[in-house]
């Protein structure tokens, strides 16, 4: 009937929204995430000053960075690893996700041995090609590591950074969220003319 | 928070003239109403109070950590199965079966504020329909005509904001301030839904679009679905009822006070509740009467630890009901996007709905109706769209991944269709028989799983949501699966009202029928589901319980 695209959820997808239900529709992981995130400002200064990691180790960050920036790569605006989110992940796992903290440490550790015998030349992920590299976390696509790193990823990327990820807004600025107390209308395009305001006012994002 | 000075502070020996357990969308009217008629007040909530000024816009705490959702002091963990069949597991992580907030305002401070009145159909849909064999299908013993003038009450004194819609059932009042001002996703329904004949009206919302009894109007923020309004806009009843009830000077909210048992004497007379207190020591209070307003799923919960010799199966359980019926509304989502900016996440979710199929219609095939509404839903918020929000088959990381992030964020929208539940005796709440909390209560069972009819009205929206997203010129347009609910933020019916005390636990006055001085108000006293916005009708059943109680109380008669 209607001449809009019409796509079907696949499995993957619809599994993943089975998870928590048709009301809530998707989103949340099948991992604990119970506490209070307790160790962001740590991860702000962490950030800010350059200073070490509370819970990772130096060759662990930099294999983060290389794989976060592959769930959300740099091109013209930053990726992941440029916004601070390995700071995040830090944090996290020292905070909210601390009893998902070893079997993220040891899914991490089995994906860095993966990936040395898959690639027996090279030392380290993050000095594969990024070809390489995407080829590779392919490969372990469907494994709950990844899916907590993607979790952890888009949890740095879009929280408030008072969390140490989303450095000067830049997650935010990327999908056009401008967190503000207050907002008048119009909101969009479409309730311009409505509001008396002419739509070319509000077709920027 | 520290509670207003100008509460009281009983001495839990000595009676107060009501208990109210749980200070939410009811509890928070029964107290304000109870107060101000000149009654003595203990209300027990297990949350915190917090106010205004505790609330943030802070996605990963709210959404992710259910901060205003888990119990303050202590892991209470919930099971869910689909049937009695299967053994219930425990939900790990994300959000819980029996989605509720802790917190004196209750699921009123997160909720999303659509206001519908009933029709006068739903109460009485039984005698117009005929009977649904093997359901617990059936009228209430009130009209809506008797809780009307309550409709109004909520609206003037809770403050929602609306206009009359031409399916809306006889109002003696206007609403008291006009609609939200429409968002572009309210725009684009109204466009759709008229293009393909349908009747599409303001959304009636518990958010002041101006100021009303001294509070502010709504800001636009954006943060009403699952948060608390910073600006006491939203009409929670921590912003409206629970402060004039401390201004009593006969109310005294007592936060971070779980209530783990009413105590009952040889008289068959509730005595005393039985909690543990902000210090975690245990206390009971004497009262000379208990109102349980504790939600659908806390309520049965706490008539079942309250067993006794006399009433083993449970506290005002001779009917063997309490638990069962639960109705938590069947809903589809339908996702769409358009050319340019809608900005969905400024503003509240909802401003435009299409109650055109409100109504049960035999055509159709099965029982059922529903209401549908425009709204950002999980993309009024960055996180929640990065990981829902974008259409199905496509990569979910890497370049085109972040592509795609850049792109939907503010072009996307949803249409929400919700329905009626059937009420099964098979979808219910018990006390799981292995999980505990950490007090050593047994856990919030949940079993649960939307009748046939349910789904197919759910899906039944879905298509016309289609229809209306590609009348109003949508680039693309995609379905979540219509599946059974695993989470129900509408916990209805699980201590039904009626006047047989062998089909129903609370009488037409939310009395308990095997307990005199025991009351019950809140979603659980539901007899039927309405169409998906239940808050609305829990109020105005509060405001009218609250009047028959007192005048009960006045008259010797509790």
């Amino acid at each position: 009937m209607e001449k809009t695209r019409m796509t079907k959820p696949d499995d993957t997808r619809r599994n993943f929204l089975k998870s928590s239900g048709s009301l809530f529709g998707a989103s949340w992981l099948a991992i604990n995430m119970p506490l209070i995130l307790s160790a962001s400002e740590t991860a702000v200064e962490n950030q800010q000053t350059g200073t070490g990691y509370e819970n990772l180790s130096i060759e662990q960050a930099l294999e983060l960075d290389a794989l976060v920036n592959q769930i959300i790569p740099a091109d013209e605006t930053p990726g992941a690893a440029e916004t601070g989110v390995v700071y995040f992940i830090d944090a996290a796992l020292g905070g909210f996700m601390s009893n998902a903290a070893s079997v993220f440490g040891k899914g991490l550790n089995e994906f860095l041995q993966q990936t040395k015998a898959a690639y027996p030349g090279s030392m380290r992920f993050s000095e594969l090609s990024p070809e390489q590299q995407t080829a590779m976390l392919k490969s372990v696509e469907e494994t709950p590591f990844f899916g907590m790193l993607h979790f952890l990823t888009l949890c740095g990327m879009f929280s408030m950074p008072a969390y140490g990820g989303n450095r000067g807004d830049s997650g935010w600025n990327l999908v056009g969220f401008d967190h503000r107390h207050a907002w008048q209308p119009p909101f969009g395009f479409y309730d311009a003319a409505v509001h008396g305001q002419s739509t070319a006012e509000q077709d920027e994002t | 928070m520290i509670p207003s000075s100008a509460q009281p502070k009983y001495n839990t020996r000595e009676e107060v003239d009501f208990v109210i357990i749980g200070a939410g969308a009811a509890g928070g009217v029964l107290a304000r109403e109870l107060s101000t008629n000149g009654f003595t007040v203990v209300v027990l909530e297990q949350g915190q109070y917090r106010t205004a000024a505790d609330f943030k816009h802070d996605e990963l705490d709210v959404v992710f950590n259910n901060d205003l959702l888990n119990h303050p002091r202590w892991n209470d963990p919930q099971t869910f199965r689909r049937s009695e069949t299967e053994t219930a597991e425990q939900t790990q992580g994300g959000p819980p079966p029996a989605y509720y907030a802790r917190g004196v305002g209750g699921s009123s401070v997160h909720f999303t504020a659509n206001y519908w009145r009933f029709h006068q159909s739903d109460f009485m849909e039984r005698s117009l329909l005929g009977p649904m064999e093997g359901t617990g299908f059936a009228d209430w013993p009130i009209r809506y005509e008797e809780l009307e003038p309550y409709y109004a009450r909520v609206e003037w004194e809770c403050g929602v904001s609306g206009q009359p819609g031409p399916f809306d059932a006889p109002r003696s009042r206007p609403y008291p301030v006009p609609p939200m001002p429409v968002k572009s996703s309210g725009v684009l329904f109204e466009k759709g839904a008229r293009a393909i004949g349908l009747h599409p009206q303001p959304a009636p919302l518990a958010i002041l679009s101006k100021p009303l009894n001294g509070r502010p109007a709504c800001v636009h923020c954006g943060f009403c679905m699952g948060f608390g309004c910073e600006v006491n806009a939203k009409s929670s009843t921590l912003a409206a009822m629970i402060p004039l009830a401390e201004a009593t000077g006969r109310c005294e909210i007592r936060p971070l006070s779980t209530v783990f048992r009413i105590e009952t004497n040889d008289a068959g007379r509730v005595t005393e509740v039985v909690y543990l207190d902000s210090a975690g020591r245990q206390q009971a209070q004497k009262a000379k009467a208990v109102i349980v307003s504790a939600n659908g799923a806390e309520t049965p919960r706490l008539l079942f630890l309250s067993e006794s010799s006399r009433s083993p199966e449970g506290l005002a359980n001779s009917s063997g009901i309490v638990g069962k019926y639960l109705m938590g509304n069947g809903h589809s989502i339908t996702q769409a996007a358009f050319e340019h900016p809608l900005n969905e996440f400024k503003s509240v979710q909802v401003t435009r709905i299409v109650h055109d199929f409100y109504e049960n219609d035999p055509a159709r095939g099965f029982y059922g109706g529903g209401g549908m509404d425009a709204r950002p839903f999980l993309d009024s918020t960055p996180i929640l769209h990065a990981m829902t929000g974008l259409p199905p088959g496509k990569p979910t990381w890497g370049p085109e991944f972040k592509k795609m992030l850049r792109h939907y964020f503010t072009r996307k929208m949803s249409v929400l269709g919700s329905t009626t539940s059937v009420p099964l005796a098979s979808n219910n709440i018990t006390l799981d028989p292995r999980l505990k909390d950490d007090k050593g209560r047994p856990a919030i069972r949940m079993t649960y799983m939307d009748h046939a009819d349910d789904l197919a009205m759910a899906t039944f929206l879905q298509d016309r949501a289609v229809e209306i997203l590609g009348a109003a010129g949508a680039a693309e347009i995609w379905r979540e699966p219509v599946e059974g609910g695993t989470v129900q933020a509408h916990l209805l019916g699980t201590c039904r009202m009626g006047d047989d005390p062998v089909t129903s636990v609370v009488d037409r006055y939310h009395r308990a029928h095997d307990v005199p001085n025991l009351f019950i108000c809140d979603g659980s006293t539901f007899v039927s589901s309405g169409r998906g916005q239940p808050t609305m009708t829990i109020q105005a059943l509060a405001f009218r319980a609250a009047e028959h109680i007192s005048r009960f109380a006045r008259n010797g008669e509790i």
